[in-house]
């Protein structure tokens, strides 16, 4: 089993799963990104059809001492619409890239969600309580004959059910020609970054009428374009910080001090090609899906296709570690070039901070990763004990608190029992979008309609 | 898409690409590095022009392609003995080539490419073109691009590499001309090639060997592209004219409104019947006199109409 810093084992279970049940996927419901929040009390997802389903951790109960709270639908907005672009006759796709959380500072949650084009903060509110006994008004609405009102009273708040509301608060659009990759919330709580393919640009979260570029590589000449940016973070306790990976395999870390276009880079992290491992597919192989720093901001961690890399931000010239993810899929690269698998982004997480170490007066330690992968398998690595595991998000087998069984792809040669040979996988079935709880042993990953929620098992 | 233990398409490519990691510098290997490149390369170009969506394409997966694109048009460019077309006068002067520059004065507005040094095309039989399998069995087919200097020497595909390199000079047309060229534009241009071949003051200057295997290269390029290139089953009116020009010539397409993968899917393609005049007409470019629809030509009108079934009828 996988040991977990402290030497605690952690076996995960199933939850929950939510979404629809039967094989048949509707285009609209296809997960396209997962996000807990600061605290981990809710859990956001966006789809393609452009809706935020917003899921709430039930209060632990304290006689339920064997699992966590679940999770429950909370909110569900229509956060973008399909528009279209009349210039160059095309949709305009409302499928939701990213949604991140801004930390909590009032009764009311805010987040940003994005498609290709355009930004949103939405503002999620509960109402639990509503104003009753007004002069002028019925109950119903209806307004009361003046004529009629003898006395004048005081309205009064009373307890109404539970109703969640969201609201865009602000809307920020017309700033990307290309299409929106990654959004990242400063350290300052006050700006943020969005990036699309060739450009990245900075906003104040309180004005939609402009924001800033700061990093542009569109070359003078298109026909010249070989590289496009991929994902752009800023750096979790450095205002000044982001960086941004590319197709090419690089990341290039940045000063906003520097210069107001940040297109010189303070640092570029790359890693020379293994000759080895040259194919025709080495460059696209070497595209980078996600980048996410740790939450010390010492480290980064980036996906590729095959696997995932731990960079010191002290050391530009190769990784500290990396991990393979789906090493048997090297000689498969034709085929997934075909199907246009190899295109595939898969993100990358960093494990939460675990109550159970002794580290209440250090930072997190990010001493695990996961990432997801194809057949609806996903995979952690251990960065201590170097031991890493696969675990299957699939309603078959799933009991709640029944440990989850590791599996195993079989490259070649005999395949032993319950291990899955590569031809037999399902590439229709791909992991991309998986999320860790900021303080607790709990994942959500989603497969392609559906979102597991699995728990370490609490003994 | 890949099922679950589903058969895949190239199933016998896959024992033979996917068996092992094929890297350039391996000897003579079951693999031929050039057959998958060959690969890659048709698979690449259908991917960039087969897509019609609804929404923008990625640009991401634009790019990854095109690079994958020149990286395969820079080794040819290195390995074979040929010139691609539009090049520059730095490129070191191949003696051979020299007597097919002086063949293409007819068609230098369309800037053809010099042809097949004779010797190459004479040795290499015509059968040996048209089936992968036997470059498979031919191990002097493994070529790798560190072995270039070789040139004349080494047999190389034949006749793969004069319409390679059209594509790959079409690539610099590329990024140029957004529109992707439809299949119509192909058929069209394909059928403008058979009249200008059979016009006689063109087919005079061509050097006769260099015709075939052009025409079978483009051929088996055409028919190693499923999707676009379907239709195109009238191998014998090719000429030596580049696809380049089929691709990108500057045609009226209004009519030819016509994607054989949404048709093949049931999806609505116009299929706006074309009178023969019409066609006639957009033939025009292509020969070096002007031309009439009154004109008559060498190329047979039942050819003609043949063509227009398939287009009309499938």
């Amino acid at each position: 089993f996988l040991g977990a810093g402290g030497g605690n084992d952690i076996q995960w279970c199933f939850s929950q799963v939510k979404g629809a049940v039967d094989d048949d996927v509707a285009e609209a419901d296809i997960i396209s990104t997962v996000e807990f929040n600061h605290s981990g009390e809710l859990l956001a997802t966006g789809d393609k059809g452009g809706r935020v389903v917003i899921f709430q951790q039930e209060q632990e109960n304290k006689s339920q001492s064997h699992s966590r709270g679940e999770y429950n639908v909370y909110s569900t907005f229509q956060s973008h619409e399909p528009e279209f672009d009349y210039l160059k006759s095309l949709e305009i796709e409302e499928k939701i890239n990213k949604i991140r959380w801004l930390p909590q500072k009032n009764a009311a949650q805010f987040l940003l969600s994005t498609n290709d084009k355009t930004i949103k903060l939405w503002k999620i509110s509960e109402r639990d309580k509503r104003p009753e006994g007004y002069n002028l008004k019925e109950e119903d609405g209806r307004y009361r004959d003046p004529t009629t009102v003898t006395t004048l009273r005081v309205p009064v708040f009373r307890p109404m059910d539970l109703m969640v509301e969201a609201s865009p608060r602000r809307i920020f659009a017309n700033a990307h020609t290309y299409h929106i990759n990654s959004i990242s919330i400063n350290s300052d709580y006050e700006t943020y970054l969005s990036a699309d393919d060739l450009r990245i640009n900075l906003w104040h979260l309180e004005i939609t009428d402009r924001s800033f570029n700061i990093v542009d590589i569109k070359p003078a000449n298109m026909e010249e374009l070989t590289e496009v940016i991929t994902a752009a973070e800023f750096h979790p306790n450095s205002c000044n910080t982001f960086v941004y990976s590319s197709s090419k395999g690089t990341i290039r870390l940045c000063d906003m001090r520097a210069s107001a276009l940040c297109d010189r880079h303070s640092k570029l992290f790359e890693e020379p090609e293994d000759p080895s491992n040259r194919s025709f597919f080495s460059e696209i192989i070497s595209s980078i899906s996600d980048v996410k720093f740790s939450h010390s901001g010492r480290y980064m961690m980036t996906r590729d296709y095959l696997s995932v890399k731990i960079w010191d931000l002290n050391m530009e010239n190769r990784p500290v570690e990396t991990y393979q993810v789906h090493e048997y899929l090297r000689s498969k690269l034709c085929s997934l070039y075909e199907n246009d698998c190899i295109f595939d982004k898969f993100e990358c997480c960093w494990n939460g901070s675990d109550r159970q170490l002794l580290t209440f007066f250090l930072p997190p330690l990010c001493s695990i990763v996961m990432t997801g992968s194809y057949n609806n398998f996903f995979r952690m690595f251990d960065r201590n004990t170097k031991r890493d595991i696969t675990l299957e998000a699939s309603r078959e087998n799933n009991k709640p608190r029944t440990v989850l069984k590791p599996r195993k792809v079989c490259a070649s040669g005999k395949r032993k029992k319950d291990e899955i040979s590569v031809d037999s996988l399902d590439f229709n079935k791909k992991i991309l979008h998986t999320a860790w709880h900021p303080k607790e042993n709990i994942i959500a990953v989603a497969t392609t309609n559906n979102l597991y929620i699995f728990q370490d098992k609490m003994n | 898409m890949l099922g679950k233990g589903g058969k895949r398409k190239f199933d016998e490519h896959e024992d033979g690409l996917e068996g092992k990691v094929v890297s350039p510098t391996d000897g003579p290997s079951k693999v031929s590095y050039t057959l998958q490149r060959q690969t890659i390369f048709n698979i690449s170009l259908m991917k960039l022009y087969n897509h019609r969506p609804l929404t923008e394409p990625s640009l991401q997966k634009t790019v990854l392609i095109n690079n994958m694109l020149r990286r395969i048009q820079e080794e040819l460019k290195q390995e074979g003995s040929l010139r691609p077309m539009f090049m520059t006068a730095s490129q070191p002067a191949d003696p051979l080539s020299d007597n097919f520059r002086e063949a293409q004065p007819a068609f230098s507005h369309l800037a053809s490419q010099p042809l097949l040094p004779t010797d190459f095309v004479s040795t290499t039989p015509l059968e040996s073109c048209l089936t992968p399998a036997s470059l498979l069995e031919d191990d002097t087919f493994c070529t790798s691009p560190t072995v270039q200097h070789d040139g004349p020497t080494k047999p190389p595909p034949p006749a793969l590499q004069p319409v390679k390199d059209s594509f790959s000079s079409a690539l610099d047309e590329i990024e140029e001309l957004c529109p992707a060229p439809t299949s119509a534009e192909a058929v069209a241009a394909e059928t403008a090639a058979d009249d200008s071949k059979d016009h006689p003051s063109e087919s005079s200057v061509q050097k006769p060997e260099g015709l075939p295997e052009s025409r079978t290269a483009e051929s088996k390029l055409m028919d190693s592209l499923p999707g676009n290139f379907e239709i195109t089953t009238s191998t014998g009116f090719l000429t030596d004219l580049t696809l380049d020009d089929i691709l990108f010539a500057d045609i009226d397409t209004s009519m030819y409104d016509f994607d054989p993968c949404t048709s093949a899917t049931g999806a609505a393609s116009k299929m706006a019947p074309v009178s023969a005049d019409e066609l006639l007409k957009t033939l025009a470019p292509y020969s070096s006199q002007p031309v009439t629809p009154n004109q008559p030509f060498k190329m047979d009108l039942t050819e003609l109409d043949h063509i227009m079934e398939v287009l009309v009828g499938s």
